[in-house]
Order: C-alpha cells, then sequence, then structure tokens
C-alpha cells in the first residue's frame, strides 16, 4: 500500500488555481523529487501533505489517515510527517538541544533525559554534536538547516518532506545540506522533495514530478524525465535550471 | 477651619499613594487575565471568537474611562450590591485595562512570524502548546515595552477614581485643599509625588526598548 495517497486535488486562493486535479502515490522508501518554476504549486503540494495547506477538493490520505478531514487529528498524522522549510524556521530563543526535544517530551511525553539523547543521536546524524547548547543565531545558514533536519528527524517520521531546503543557503553551504540529505536517501527514508538541485535529483530521486499551471504535466523516474524531457515546457525548464 | 499646608498634609498624600498603587495592582491584575484571553482570542483559528474580542476592544476603547467608572459605580447599586468605590473602581479599570493589555499584546503575539506557527504545528504542536512553547515566550519580549508604557497610563487614570470618592493621590489631595484652601501647593506636590511614580517607569520602558531594539 502507498504511504501517500493523492487523489484529484484541487486547490485555489481567491481566483487563482494552485493545484488543479492533481493526483499522486508516494510508496513507502520512495524519493520524490518535485520540480517546477516558481508559482507552479509545487510547494503547496507539499505542504498540503501534511494539512499545512487546506484543499478545496479531493483527498489525501497519508499513511491510511485522510489528511483533509475535520476529523484528523492532526496532531498525529504530524507525528509521522516531518517537513523542513526553505527558512529553517528554528525557534529562535530555545537552544538547539531544546529545538529537537520540544515536540518529543510535549507531544510525546518522552522525558527530558530520553528527549536528549535522542537529541544527540539526531544531531551526529547530521554532524552537529557539538552544537547541542547552542542557540540558532549562533549558527551558519547550512548549520541551521541541518538542526532543522534533526529536529524533524527527533520525532521518528515516516515520510519527509523538503520544501526547497537549500533554496536560502550559498552554494558551500548547500553541499553540506545535501550530504544529509544523501545520508537519509541511503538510510531508505520515503522522502518528498521539491527542489533545484538537478544533480541530486538525477541520482536520488526514484520518481520525478515536474509541475506546471497547477497541474502534473509530466512524470517518469528521475534519472530518465531529468536528462530526456518529453514535453516542451520541461524542456525548457531544464534548459534553465542546468545553464 | 483652614489650616496652612504642612508636613502632615504631605504624610497624608504620601499615604495616600498606597491607595493609588493598589488600585494600579488591582486593575493589571484583572487586566492581564483578561487582557491575556482577549489576546488569544483574536489570535484564534475561530472567527467568532475573532470577532467577540474585536468588538470587546472596540466598545471599550470607544468610551471614556470616565464613563465606564460612572456606569459601574452607579450599576452596582442597580444589581444590589453595595455602592462601594473601591469596588466599582477596581472593575471599571480592570475592564479598561484588559482592552487596552489585549490589544497590545495580540500585536505583539502576531509579530512573530507565521512560520514559527507552522513549524510548532508540523511537529505535532496543538494550538495551546504552540503559543505556550513557541510564540509567547518570544512575543513577551516584544511587548513588555509597551506593557510598561501602558502601566504609567494605568497610574495616571487612577486620578479619574476620585471622582467616585476613592480616596487615593487626587481626592487625598481635593480634602486636603478644601482643609488648607491652598490648592495650587498641593496639586503641583500632587502632581510631583504622581511624576516619581511613572518617572521610574517610563525610564525602565525606554531601556528595556532599546535592549531589545538592539538584540532584534
Amino acid at each position: 500500500m502507498s504511504l501517500v495517497e493523492i487523489r484529484n486535488i484541487t486547490k485555489r486562493y481567491g481566483d487563482v488555481t494552485v493545484l488543479d486535479d492533481v493526483s499522486v502515490t508516494i510508496a513507502a522508501g520512495e524519493i520524490i523529487v518535485i520540480i517546477g518554476r516558481s508559482g507552479s504549486g509545487k510547494s503547496t503540494l507539499l505542504r498540503c501533505i501534511n494539512g499545512l495547506e487546506p484543499v478545496q477538493a479531493g483527498s489525501i490520505i497519508v499513511d491510511g489517515v485522510r489528511v483533509n478531514d475535520p476529523q484528523t487529528n492532526l496532531r498525529k498524522l504530524r507525528q509521522q510527517v516531518g517537513i523542513v522549510f526553505q527558512s529553517f524556521n528554528l525557534f529562535p530563543h530555545l537552544s538547539v538541544a531544546r529545538n529537537i526535544t520540544l515536540a518529543p517530551t510535549v507531544v510525546k511525553g518522552m522525558t527530558e533525559e530520553q528527549a536528549r539523547e535522542i537529541a544527540r543521536d539526531v544531531l551526529r546524524r547530521v554532524g552537529l554534536e557539538e552544537k547541542l547548547d547552542a542557540y540558532p543565531h549562533q549558527l551558519s545558514g547550512g548549520q541551521q538547516q541541518r538542526v532543522a533536519i534533526a529536529r524533524s528527524l527527533a520525532m521518528q517520521p515516516k515520510l519527509m518532506l523538503f520544501d526547497e531546503i537549500t533554496s536560502a543557503l550559498d552554494p558551500e553551504l548547500t553541499g553540506e545540506v545535501l550530504k544529509v540529505l544523501e545520508d537519509m536517501a541511503r538510510s531508505g527514508m520515503t522522502m518528498a522533495l521539491v527542489t533545484h538541485e538537478m544533480g541530486f535529483a538525477r541520482r536520488f530521486g526514484s520518481r520525478a514530478l515536474f509541475m506546471h499551471n497547477g497541474k502534473i504535466w509530466e512524470e517518469g523516474p528521475a534519472s530518465e524525465m531529468l536528462v530526456r524531457a518529453r514535453t516542451s515546457e520541461l524542456e525548457t525548464f531544464l534548459g534553465a535550471v542546468l545553464h | 477651619m483652614i489650616r496652612e499646608f504642612g508636613v502632615i498634609d504631605l504624610v497624608y498624600l504620601v499615604a495616600a499613594i498606597r491607595w493609588t498603587l493598589l488600585l494600579t495592582l488591582a486593575a493589571f491584575a484583572g487586566g492581564s487575565v483578561v487582557g491575556l484571553i482577549i489576546a488569544i482570542m483574536r489570535v484564534s483559528n475561530f472567527a467568532i471568537l475573532r470577532a467577540v474580542a474585536v468588538w470587546y476592544i472596540q466598545v471599550i476603547q470607544g468610551t471614556p474611562l470616565l464613563v465606564i467608572l460612572f456606569v459601574f459605580f452607579f450599576g452596582v447599586s442597580i444589581v444590589g450590591l453595595p455602592v462601594l468605590p473601591w469596588i466599582a473602581a477596581s472593575l471599571s479599570f480592570s475592564l479598561y485595562a484588559s482592552a487596552f493589555l489585549g490589544e497590545i499584546w495580540r500585536g505583539a503575539l502576531q509579530a512573530i512570524p507565521r512560520t514559527q506557527w507552522e513549524a510548532g504545528g508540523s511537529l505535532g504542536l496543538g494550538f495551546v502548546e504552540q503559543l505556550r512553547y513557541v510564540i509567547i515566550p518570544q512575543a513577551v519580549r516584544i511587548s513588555i515595552p509597551p506593557t510598561v508604557g501602558f502601566l504609567v497610563q494605568l497610574i495616571k487614570n487612577t486620578s479619574l477614581a476620585a471622582t467616585i470618592g476613592f480616596v487615593e493621590l487626587t481626592r487625598e489631595g481635593q480634602l486636603t485643599t478644601a482643609a488648607t484652601f491652598q490648592p495650587f501647593t498641593v496639586y503641583v506636590t500632587v502632581a510631583f509625588l504622581y511624576f516619581l511614580m511613572c518617572f521610574p517607569l517610563t525610564q525602565w520602558s525606554r531601556i528595556l526598548e532599546r535592549r531589545f531594539h538592539v538584540a532584534g
């Protein structure tokens, strides 16, 4: 069974249709790469998956739970689905450790010691164990983003969503974040990424979605699709990002 | 019998300060509790709660404090409660403070970027947990300078309670004037005593504002 099942969703902001009858499924272990120009609806699609954006029509089912249903306990769902944002969104008033332990202690009811152990563990995975007691403003952008990834990992999600997580970073810092993503990809984590990093997308993506005008314009194995476009829209897009 | 304004009058005026401060404290305490609820209603996800909070603030901010004071003073006797200036004054000032504090704190809560709510929500925190652990701790920093600024207004405005016979600093001044017939001396003294209460707070508010401004 697929981990995520999106059927015929439509999302509008006033008169603007951002997602137009979109259907996608994501199986456990897949790495889905979502590409497209800005305004094509790719970030919105990602944000719909954990209920950050309401949709007007269609259904979104994550691990058997319908997301866009008022009865759904989003709190439960969000423990299964982690998201990392372009702008990091760390809690600036809390230490790195507390950024990570907050949700495990408050939401999952862990003790402070248990949670700190997990914090140490996830920070090790992103190579920042020594920053346990630092504050976000003392870290570089790349380090902040790695902490944000660690914070999501601490909730042991089944699915991780990444919304252009390297777009706010300069190339040098992008590298260190991509390395973390690669490690996660190798460990078998199910991931959906909105990204402009075509190199990463080709090597690690199991499937690619090209969004255009709120629709999934082209879909296929990432390694093929990102080399040979079938539609002229994708060809133009690839031409623009690769050169 | 008319007597000269002397040391004993000064002592009485200084002693009356405690009533001014007590009334301020009562109003601030009552106003904080209700104000916090109003501020949280304003940022809640329920349109009805937001609308109620907006109207609450509009109605109270659109009414003169002196009139609120009279409404309470004469209103309590209609509902059969004893007409006690102390009760009428602390109720009216609490109401007044709740609307203004509610508005100040709403602004502080809304100044925290939407993305902080999203980050908290995505980790599974509920509305109250997001407020408690993520939003309020950051909003407190922003809200301290205007809150202290409002406290100064509150101290000064408690002088209106003199009109319903509550013996705080200003009322004590009126009584002293009646006995000494030296209004100028008395009210300059009263003004100076208010200044002594407010000045340290204003300075503190400025220091806080500067500190938070630098810290970003």
